[in-house]
């Protein structure tokens, strides 16, 4: 995990050192900045340097002997009478989409028996959640934000009890109150990510920072784009300074234009195989999300990955408890002991996805949290655009032009 | 002499030589014979059929759900787009290829079998089938690993000095191809190796001897008698060739997009499940003409061959 | 009567039992290959069969398919062979019908008939998917397969057999019994094979139709691709083909096929 490309200039590597003195990460800091503005959030930066290192966050609650809720342990003050879990639990997840150990810490700790699933997609995902209209079945699932508005529309998960989740506190100011989902009334924020491209320096020696690369004629069958309507056309959108979210006709046209020039200069489509082939270097270059590109370098550190500067995506997905959970105490056990700052650095140090929780910073590998590419900077930062849900007959035009592109 | 020579009997080609029993019997075995499956099929297939193709008159409404306000067949319109041709051509070629591949490696494997295979026939099938109780997904890395670049297969060729460059082999129409064949050369196979068992091979060498030569023998004899094998390898290769997304997905590149891909991209990327529906409709109703059709044709030139 | 086989002909049939397995061969090695995902060979390990034991997850889902996959064979088994008799013999008002109603499971795109299912049974009956629910849906698409197979073979078996067989003195049901189905046997053994394989490979329609608990391996492994299908998916695939190959070697050595095969053999008096 070495050779990671930290900019070379002096503030910068100025910044670094006092960031790594206190402890933060530059999102961190970035996020008190845009909170409380460049004076307050220096000086909060300095009076942590002053108290060296910071300290180790307060330790994740240990259970009583009845395996109910700590909450009294770890402080809201007014302790409510918790009642007793259920003795299972449903989850719904992505495979490999979280710490090794945390299933099985979970079950320990709570005496809980997870049925862990997995799901192949997101449609397949989706279509099992809105089958019988209140969960499928399952109590917790991990939907991508963007579905969190519809899900509350339509009653598929129920309100979520602040109560039994004191581990809410390790959230990040910025996460509190998200657009989707205000308050974080139905959801809490599990991961997020970017979207760049990675690239094998081998091959491509030098700093890339445009997504032209991905149209370079001369790399000709050794690249990939994801295989993902919206990713791709995002790409095109940033490279003709359009939003990636536009419903404009006229503008949908033109990226499909672009993206028309790409497609005989690609390998493939994949939403799935970019990691195994770049690894096996069936592709020099491939356009993927943060997390992949973390999971390469697992196999080939020397694997480079850039958020392009003419901007990109960024996403996250959720924790949800469905309407027709039937084990909703259990559910917000799960969440809580999600957020705890030692599971959810763990999850992190595994996967290579950041967390929105303040609290597991310290716990989470430097290599992640220190990387601008994972936690990006302010300028990057405000560049970085989420994908909105769109309208179904505004998803239908991308949906056409996407099936003329790939036929 | 023998039944199994009258060309009457290949089946679905050709209608008489079923008996005609008493009606009340005739009746009776019908029932007992085929009403369970005709059952099962209409409940568990027919109706949720019939459910989505009532979904395919609707559409989306704002909210993300299917609604049947303004049924129509305006998605089947939308679907009819010339853009799509060049996918749905590509499929054919494909499923083609692979059913031609297939029934062309499975006959003489079958036949050998069924023939020389003696005491041993039935371990022998089993061993055709074993590859494929395995992972499918895994079992197309595994062609990955030899058709890449620096795979396997360009590793022997290089070293053997037969090209002097890896040929790219992996992402083309060819790793297509050869990953479907593989994966359906079982469903020919067996089919096959089920008619042509059945043959005598007295015949067979009575044939040779009538006709002086063995082509003789096979065109006007084996070929005919073994045609309702071929004719249900044709049909459990091709039809869901042609649906096959996944292999050429994996196996294929950016170039390889199938039509069932298309339908795919609808349903997951589109969440359109009532246009999905009409483009699945769509294409079933394609393949079903094509498929009567094309079996009606071999019905009137297999009878028109004479034997 | 069998004369000696042509070279060629032996020659490709080998050829073609290489090209059946090569893969097989090539994921057998890599489950001992000392990397996660690298396709080339980075040293001998075990770790991969050691996760394995652990990994309750992939042995469970092996135990759904398992379970589904014999409830399949069985239900598309019966009710294929009897259809495929029944079209192959009796001339029927409708049979056309049943025929084509026989090839669209076949034609249907799978996500189509996923969803369906889906529809069907969670908005139809409040089920939320089930070992019983993919079983059901598998044998749907499955007996299409058998009935078509085993119709192959029945067609061109001689309706006098039975009817010969009833003049002397046995019931219809004894006719069937002693004289039907041992000569469809290969046919129906034939159809129950590739009737497991569709059912133990299948991966979108059963998706649509797990529950909770009740994944698939298909559905397992492939919810795995997307971070990194670890050899460990190579591991369980080589266990599956040692524990059949051991059962096929102790079914030969004690004489399984013997008997099997001369069931299948045509009988040379019936010429």
């Amino acid at each position: 995990m070495s050779e990671r490309n930290l900019p070379g200039l002096s503030f910068n590597e100025a910044l670094d050192q006092k960031l790594a003195q206190a402890n933060w990460s530059r999102r961190e800091f970035l996020g008190r900045v845009a909170a409380f503005g460049a004076a307050a959030a220096l000086t909060q930066l300095l009076i942590a340097c002053g108290q060296a290192g910071g300290s180790p966050s307060a330790a994740a609650p240990t259970p009583t002997p009845q395996g109910t809720t700590t909450a009294e342990a770890t402080a809201p003050p007014a302790p409510t009478p918790v009642p007793t879990p259920e003795d299972k639990l449903f989850v719904y997840n992505w495979d490999a989409y979280i710490g090794e150990d945390t299933v099985a810490k979970f079950q320990d700790k709570y005496n809980i028996e997870v049925t862990y699933d997995n799901f192949p997609d997101e449609a397949t995902q989706i279509g099992k959640l809105q089958s019988d209209g209140k969960g499928g079945g399952y109590d917790v699932s991990y939907p991508a934000s963007t579905w969190v508005p519809s899900f509350i529309q339509d009653g598929l998960v129920q309100k979520i009890d602040h109560s039994l989740i004191p581990n809410l506190k390790n959230l990040n100011a910025l996460w509190q109150n998200p657009d989707y989902d205000p308050g974080n009334a139905y959801s809490v924020p599990n991961f997020w990510w970017t979207t760049g491209y990675a690239w094998d320096p081998r091959d491509i020696p030098g700093d890339l920072t445009s997504w032209a690369e991905l149209w370079d004629p001369s790399r000709k069958n050794k690249m990939s784009m994801l295989d993902d309507l919206r990713e791709c056309f995002a790409a095109g959108a940033f490279r003709l300074n359009l939003s990636p979210n536009t419903t404009d006709l006229g503008e949908l046209d033109q990226i499909l234009a672009l993206l028309e020039q790409q497609k005989p200069l690609l390998r493939f489509y994949t939403a799935t195989d970019q990691i195994t082939d770049m690894v096996n270097q069936v592709v020099e270059m491939a356009h993927c999300w943060s997390g992949d590109w973390v999971q390469m370098t697992y196999d080939k550190p020397r694997f480079k990955y850039v958020i392009p500067s003419e901007g990109s995506i960024k996403g996250n997905d959720v924790m949800i408890i469905t309407a027709g959970a039937e084990h909703p105490i259990a559910a917000h056990l799960w969440i809580d002991f999600n957020l705890d700052p030692e599971i959810s650095a763990a999850s992190t140090n595994y996967i290579g996805y950041m967390g929105p929780n303040d609290a597991a910073l310290p716990l989470i590998d430097d290599y992640i949290k220190t990387d601008p590419r994972l936690n990006p900077p302010q300028e990057v930062l405000n560049e970085l655009i989420e994908l909105k849900y769109l309208a179904p007959a505004d998803l239908a035009q991308y949906t056409d032009r996407w099936n003329k592109l790939q036929a | 002499m023998t039944s199994a020579a009258t060309p009457a009997d290949i089946d679905t080609i050709s209608a008489p030589a079923r008996e005609s029993l008493p009606r009340r019997s005739a009746a009776a075995a019908t029932s007992v014979l085929v009403l369970p499956g005709v059952l099962w099929l209409a409940v568990f297939f027919l109706v949720p059929i019939g459910i989505m193709a009532v979904i395919s008159l609707g559409a989306v409404d704002p909210s993300g759900h299917i609604t049947l306000a303004n049924p129509g067949l305006g998605n089947y319109a939308h679907a009819l787009d010339p853009d799509f041709i060049p996918a749905l051509l590509r499929s054919i070629y494909y499923a083609l290829a692979t059913t031609i591949l297939s029934i062309g490696i499975g006959y003489p494997v079958a036949y050998w079998i069924s023939r020389y295979g003696g005491r041993h026939k039935v371990l022998l099938l089993i061993l055709v089938m074993l590859p494929f109780w395995t992972s499918y997904l895994i079992r197309t890395y595994a062609w990955m690993v030899i058709l890449r670049d620096n795979g396997v297969l360009n590793g022997f060729l290089l070293d053997t000095g037969l090209i002097n460059e890896p040929i790219p082999i992996l992402n083309t129409d060819v790793s297509v191809i050869l990953g479907m064949t593989y994966g359906f050369l079982p469903y020919a196979i067996l089919p096959l190796f089920v008619s042509i068992d059945r043959l005598d091979f007295s015949m067979v060498q009575a044939a040779r001897d009538l006709y002086a030569s063995g082509r003789g023998a096979f065109r006007h004899v084996t070929l005919p008698l073994t045609m309702p094998g071929i004719v249900a390898a044709g049909l459990l290769t091709f039809i869901p060739a042609l649906g096959d997304f996944v292999t050429p997905s994996v196996l294929g590149g950016a170039q390889t997009t199938t039509i069932a891909k298309l339908v795919q991209n609808i349903f997951a990327a589109g969440r359109d499940w009532p246009y999905g529906s009409a483009f699945g409709f769509l294409l079933m109703g394609v393949t079903l003409i094509g498929t009567l059709l094309a079996l009606r044709s071999l019905r009137r030139e297999v009878i028109g061959a004479g034997v | 009567m069998s004369g000696r086989p042509s070279r060629w002909l032996t020659a490709f049939t080998a050829l073609t039992y290489v090209f059946l397995f090569a893969p097989i061969v090539i994921l057998i090695v890599f489950s001992f290959n000392d990397s996660r995902r690298s396709f080339t060979w980075q040293g001998f390990t075990l770790e991969w069969y050691q996760r394995l034991l652990r990994d309750t997850e992939m042995i469970g889902s092996l135990k759904v398919t398992l379970e589904v996959a014999a409830i399949a064979v069985v239900g598309a088994t019966i009710l294929g062979s009897l259809l495929g008799l029944g079209l192959a013999r009796l001339r029927f008002r409708g049979s056309g019908a049943v025929q084509t109603l026989l090839l669209l499971p076949i034609m249907t795109p799978e996500i189509i008939m996923g969803i369906s299912l889906l529809v069907f049974f969670s908005q139809l009956f409040g089920l939320n998917g089930s070992i019983g629910q993919i079983a059901l849906a598998h044998i749907t698409f499955c007996i299409s397969y058998v009935a078509i197979t085993v119709r192959a073979r029945a067609a061109s078996l001689d309706p006098r057999l039975e009817e010969a067989a009833r003049d002397l003195g046995a019931s219809a049901v004894g006719a069937f019994r002693h004289v039907t189905l041992p000569l469809l046997a290969p046919a129906i053994a034939a159809g129950a094979m590739l009737a497991f394989a569709l059912s133990f490979d299948d991966l979108v329609v059963t998706s649509f139709n797990t529950g909770v608990g009740s994944t698939t391996l298909p559905v397992q492994i492939y919810s795995a691709i997307r971070f990194g299908v670890t050899p460990s998916v190579n591991a369980i695939s080589t266990i599956i083909v040692a524990v059949v190959s051991i059962a096929l070697l102790i079914a030969w050595r004690l004489g399984a096929f013997r008997t099997a095969a001369r069931a299948v053999i045509a009988d040379p008096e019936v010429a």
